[in-house]
């Protein structure tokens, strides 16, 4: 029986993407001298609303004081580029009529839990990023293409942990 | 013009940078939790083949780009390393990762999209992120414990960067390969043609020596290293070092004859400059070199950075400046909270190393750390 992949829903080679993606990470490095990032943006944010609405629990020796931008959310290189991540993936689901407002399992038995799971799991990934200093995109890709030591320690971690917990979710889920 | 092109990295890449991204992320089924679950159940592996065709690509593009003299890597910020931290945090990533089936980037692809649990993961991310932020203090170690800015796999494991480059394109040619056999499916073109592609590439960086453009790049990313102050560590971060027992820390006196009764930064080792070329240095160690003053101590560390150490930091205005600013430190003549909280900090080091802090501001004689920030 051949298995249900991505590829077979209609999504494009996993291999050709990946090259694609690496070629936009090398061109990244040879513009700006860094590479590609997400949970940079959430510490830049989160920096910013509580710079908004309780300045006084920024003391310039704290970290998220590191975090606030200089010029303003959108002054912020980060920032504005996971909104270029957000409008590219919405326009590439355009096109391929990918986009609509549903709620998608991945392995969950009711659309409730689905979404329980991913903010439990967005609140984990959050903090274990800001420890880790990125995520998989600003240390796992960029780090482990640029031979960063701390990626390289990164990856096999989280990915160890990611399946083991997978695994665990799963014995669970199928006990009665 | 040698890359990086754009320096001050200003919004102009930014957001056609994000729309790729996004794009490419999306194209893969990424921006669906379906498929990075079915990842992490063994049945499907696009996450897998994503990251490490990326990585292979970018990372082979680094290292010809840099050996060929186009890209300056000098200039390139590399992610920080600080392992206990950053194993700590992959165990708390990995965990989310499983339970949420996204990553940031495909969190904010899949709410893009028009995914609900997207959206959810997203705001997860920003409160998680919110709550270790407030408490990073609290968590000490577990948050900071030995930064090193730029440390590198062939560094740190005392490689040719050739020899890991060619490490890490074998290993992901393999892995491209081999998983469409643990889909059970048609691997299709795409992977014999990957490695084909890429085989060569890696394998013949394990062949080329350093050349002159590696060496050049060398020298320029010391200068570079110079120009930004990473040469240096303040006593106070030294201090901290010191009292919290950092793991490779050495601590170097590489003052001339320095008598058996001269004050020494506790731990030290005396090397005088001319025999520091024979010291011997793990990859690991965090190499402190102070003098008098500070310009021995610089000279000292471009013969180690020459040498290839890659972890070594001059104390900032050296031991004249541990005595201020350790031993006898004082509050702030215009006190703000920066400072009030630099001098607090300072005090309970004071105190720990047996210290005289002094709870009156010094006579100002153009001796404030801030106005001594440039010289050596």
């Amino acid at each position: 029986m051949s298995r249900e992949t991505a590829e077979s829903r209609g999504y494009a080679d996993p291999v050709v993407v990946g090259v694609a993606l690496g070629l936009v990470l090398f061109g990244v490095i040879l513009l700006a001298g860094r590479g590609l990032g997400a949970s940079g943006a959430f510490a830049a944010s989160s920096a910013s609303v509580v710079h908004l609405v309780a300045p006084a629990k920024l003391t310039p020796d704290s970290y998220l004081a590191r975090w606030v931008p200089e010029h303003g959310l959108l002054g912020e290189w980060i920032v504005v580029e996971i909104l270029g991540v957000i409008l590219g993936g919405w326009a590439s689901a355009v096109l391929a009529g990918r986009a609509r407002l549903v709620t998608e399992r991945a392995g969950e038995s009711s659309d409730r839990g689905r979404l329980l799971a991913a903010l439990t799991g967005g609140c984990l990934m959050g903090a274990g990023a800001r420890l880790a200093r990125g995520c998989t995109s600003g240390l796992g890709l960029t780090g482990g293409a640029l031979l960063a030591t701390g990626a390289w320690v990164f990856i096999p971690v989280a990915f160890g942990t990611a399946f083991l917990t997978a695994w665990v979710r799963r014995q669970r889920q199928s006990a009665p | 013009m040698m890359a990086p092109w754009f320096s001050d990295a200003a919004g102009i890449a930014a957001l056609p940078v994000g729309l790729a991204f996004g794009a490419a992320l999306e194209r893969a089924g990424l921006g669906s939790a379906r498929t990075i679950g079915d990842q992490l159940r063994g049945r499907d592996f696009t996450v897998v083949k994503v990251m490490f065709s990326a990585i292979v690509t970018a990372m082979l593009g680094v290292y010809w780009a840099s050996t060929l003299g186009w890209l300056d890597l000098g200039r390139v910020s590399i992610p920080e390393t600080d392992l206990l931290p950053q194993a700590i945090g992959g165990v708390l990533f990995g965990a989310g990762f499983a339970v949420a089936s996204l990553c940031p980037g495909t969190a904010c692809v899949s709410a893009g999209t028009g995914r609900k649990d997207g959206a959810l993961a997203v705001l997860g991310l920003f409160i998680g992120t919110l709550v270790v932020g407030l408490g990073w203090s609290l968590l000490g170690p577990v948050a900071e414990h030995a930064p090193r800015e730029g440390a590198t796999l062939a560094g740190d494991l005392g490689l040719a960067p050739g020899w890991v480059v060619g490490g890490l394109t074998v290993a992901g040619a393999l892995v491209i390969t081999l998983t469409p056999r643990l889909e059970g499916r048609p691997a299709g073109r795409a992977p014999g043609v990957f490695a084909a592609a890429v085989l060569p590439l890696g394998l013949l960086a394990v062949v080329t020596k350093e050349g002159p453009a590696v060496a050049a790049h060398r020298l320029d990313r010391i200068a570079a290293e110079i120009a930004s102050e990473q040469d240096h560590v303040d006593p106070l971060q030294l201090a901290e070092w010191l009292k919290a027992g950092q793991a490779g820390l050495r601590v170097i006196d590489v003052r001339d004859g320095v008598s058996a009764e001269a004050y020494q930064i506790p731990g030290s080792e005396t090397v005088p400059l001319e025999r520091l070329g024979e010291l011997n240095v793990e990859p690991e160690d965090i190499v402190v070199l102070y003098s008098d003053g500070g310009t021995h101590a610089a000279q000292g560390w471009v013969l180690l950075r020459a040498r290839g150490v890659p972890h070594v930091y001059v104390l900032r205005d050296g031991l004249a400046a541990w005595e201020d600013e350790v031993m006898t430190p004082s509050p702030p003549e215009h006190p703000d909270s920066a400072s009030l909280a630099r001098y607090r900090r300072a005090r309970a080091l004071s105190l720990w190393f047996g210290g005289r802090p002094s709870s009156t501001p010094r006579a100002p004689a153009g001796t404030t750390p801030t106005r001594r920030r440039n010289t050596c």
